[in-house]
């Protein structure tokens, strides 16, 4: 970590989709978007439907390439970076949620938890071991053999959380984490994630439409006609 | 540690704690490559164990493994490899029936001529005619001539010689049949005493030594005779057309399995790129938890492979089972008499030909390797947004 505690810098970042082949223009999404995030701060990123609002966590998270601009992660260029350098960091550094929560379905609670760790090196044991207390502290100690489908849609994304933070990261990239989910357990998940932020001092950025769960973030922005607008 | 989640990855893969569907599935294509395995092993165990039982039909009975081609009385010298020396007599004649006649080769030759190793190339149809008061010699006509010539045991033929340059018959009686199972060799064949051959065709006839030898070792002996400054030849070279076409087919087979097995081994690369296509999604999962492509594309290669293996040695073990077990069908199907198998040889020993196999399954293993490993490059175009744009 840098000593600003500067995790995430977008600069000057555009991204638009070329013409599909049938014809037709180019779609401009983002233009000269400028943001950072700190460590152990949350920025929520709001916007209608189509605004670009995944596209900018999936660029920020070095899913996705932007054309103009640079994104530093952690004080590295993320488009200089080897498939290899960017598998690395988003084992070692980066935690991901989706809207779905998208487990492994023959892979039991426990196991899906552990693949990260594993992934990242550690040994099966001490994997399993800190996947056994993150399910714990996410309130899942009764449902480690559970399969994906032997698991309501509030508890995968449960499970979903734990996994994201398994390998301890930087940060943690939120898409719309509880879309799917009733009010019950909308309301469950954002304060499961709240608190093992604050817990873990992990960096959020949360794609959300929900105001209310929005506000919760330190930083509130919101994306209208391809610029970032700050609302608090 | 990343080769303990491959080998958990590995393990779903192929079913171990996986659906009952996930294991059907796996189950099935290593039974689809197990049955083309075993077809490969068992045709080619078939052809190569059926080219060896016509060469030795002509070794054993035709002309012996070497042919010492010196005078009656010639020392041939006391090998440990030769199993068995016979002097023998031989020449073309025609031979008449009441009612049809035919080219033969007649072979005269002692009465240990026929010793276990020969008696195992042929089936006598009935016990020796009795043919005491009889002044006629007697010959040795093989099923198929008989047939011909619309004989049997102990009816009467006349063999047409050549003598002082003029030509006369010598009624002989069939004093029994013989059936070798190798319908080209019964075809013209014909056996009759020495002593036969001698009286009635003398100097016409070709007098030679026959010799028989362990396998494999014709080469050693036939060079220590010619440095002895005999002069000798092999049943491959008396009989050409006949070992030059056994060799071509069993090669020419031989490539054929090399082609299936290619064939073969590209099917296996499409049984990773459906398992691939089938699971972009955990794929691009994955990735998005940090697995890099070496390790998926580990997982995936390994899947295939253990696939692959297991399917070779069931299909092997199948195989060379179902042909060890040839016999009491060949035995079945001989019996029969089916006219579109007369040309073939149903008698015959069945060996496993352990070289042809194995080129056969490394060709197998090392295509099906490559076009996996090839066929694995699109892991790495998976992209990591396939997992989010999921829902």
């Amino acid at each position: 970590m840098t000593k600003s505690n500067k995790i995430l810098s977008l600069k000057g970042v555009s991204k638009s989709f070329p013409a599909t082949a049938r014809g037709g223009e180019p779609i401009d999404i983002l233009d000269s978007i400028d943001l950072e995030l700190h460590t152990a701060t949350s920025i929520a990123i709001t916007g209608k439907s189509g605004s670009g609002k995944s596209t900018l966590l999936q660029i920020s998270a070095g899913l996705l390439s932007s054309e103009k601009g640079e994104v530093l992660f952690d004080g590295r260029r993320l488009d200089t970076l080897s498939d290899t350098q960017l598998s690395r960091i988003r084992s070692t550094s980066m935690g991901f949620i989706f809207q779905s929560s998208l487990l492994l379905d023959d892979f039991t609670a426990l196991e899906n938890v552990a693949v990260p760790a594993m992934i990242m090196g550690i040994g099966e044991k001490p994997a399993r071991e800190k996947a056994l207390h993150l399910l714990e502290s996410v309130g899942l100690s009764d449902r480690l053999g559970h399969k994906s489908d032997q698991l309501s849609g509030g508890e995968r994304q449960r499970v979903a959380i734990a996994r994201a933070l398994v390998n301890e990261p930087l940060i943690l990239f939120a898409d719309e984490p509880t879309g799917s989910l009733d009010e019950r357990n909308a309301a469950l998940i954002e304060d499961m994630l709240f608190a093992l932020v604050a817990e873990k001092q992990v960096a959020l950025m949360l794609i959300t439409h929900n105001a209310p769960f929005a506000s919760r973030c330190d930083e509130v922005y919101r994306l209208h006609n391809r610029k970032v607008e700050v609302i608090r | 540690m990343r080769s303990k989640l491959a080998l958990m990855l590995i393990g779903r893969k192929l079913g171990i704690k996986s659906s009952p569907a996930a294991k059907r599935r796996i189950l099935f294509n290593i039974l689809l490559i197990s049955v083309v395995v075993a077809a490969l092993v068992f045709a080619q165990l078939f052809v190569v164990s059926m080219s060896r039982g016509i060469a030795n039909k002509y070794a054993l009975l035709g002309n012996g493994h070497l042919q010492v081609h010196e005078k009656a009385g010639t020392p041939i010298p006391d090998l440990k490899q030769i199993v068995d020396v016979q002097l023998v007599a031989q020449t073309y004649s025609l031979l008449y029936s009441p009612s049809k006649n035919l080219m033969v080769r007649l072979k005269g030759v002692e009465r240990s001529y026929f010793n276990s190793q020969r008696l195992g190339e042929l089936t006598f149809l009935d016990t020796p005619l009795d043919t005491k008061g009889s002044s006629l010699p007697q010959i040795l006509l093989s099923k198929s001539i008989a047939s011909k010539l619309e004989v049997g045991q102990g009816d009467k033929v006349a063999l047409m010689m050549i003598s002082n340059n003029s030509l006369r018959p010598q009624l002989c009686i069939v004093g029994n049949l013989y059936d070798s199972g190798y319908k080209e060799l019964d075809e013209n064949l014909i056996f009759c005493d020495f002593s036969l051959m001698d009286k009635l065709f003398s100097s016409k006839a070709d007098t030679y030594y026959e010799l028989l030898v362990a396998d494999n070792e014709a080469d050693e002996v036939r060079s220590i005779l010619e440095r002895e400054g005999l002069s000798v030849t092999s049943w491959e070279e008396e009989n050409y057309a006949v070992a030059s076409n056994l060799e071509t087919s069993r090669q020419a087979v031989l490539g054929v399995m090399i082609v299936v097995a290619i064939l073969c081994g590209y099917f296996i690369s499409e049984l990773s790129r459906e398992l691939i296509e089938d699971d972009k999604r955990r794929i691009a999962l994955l990735k998005l938890l940090g697995s890099g492509n070496s390790l998926i594309r580990g997982v995936y290669f390994s899947t295939v492979m253990l696939v692959t293996l297991t399917s070779i040695v069931l299909g092997t073990a199948s195989g060379i089972l179902l042909g060890l077990n040839l016999g009491s069908m060949l035995s079945f199907l001989a019996a029969k008499s089916i006219p579109a198998l007369a040309f073939y040889l149903l008698d015959f020993q069945v060996m496993v030909p352990f070289l042809d196999i194995a080129i056969i399954l490394f060709v197998l293993i090392l295509v099906s390797s490559l076009s996996v490993l090839w066929s694995l490059r699109r892991v790495r175009n998976i992209p990591l947004l396939s997992s989010t744009r999921f829902d």
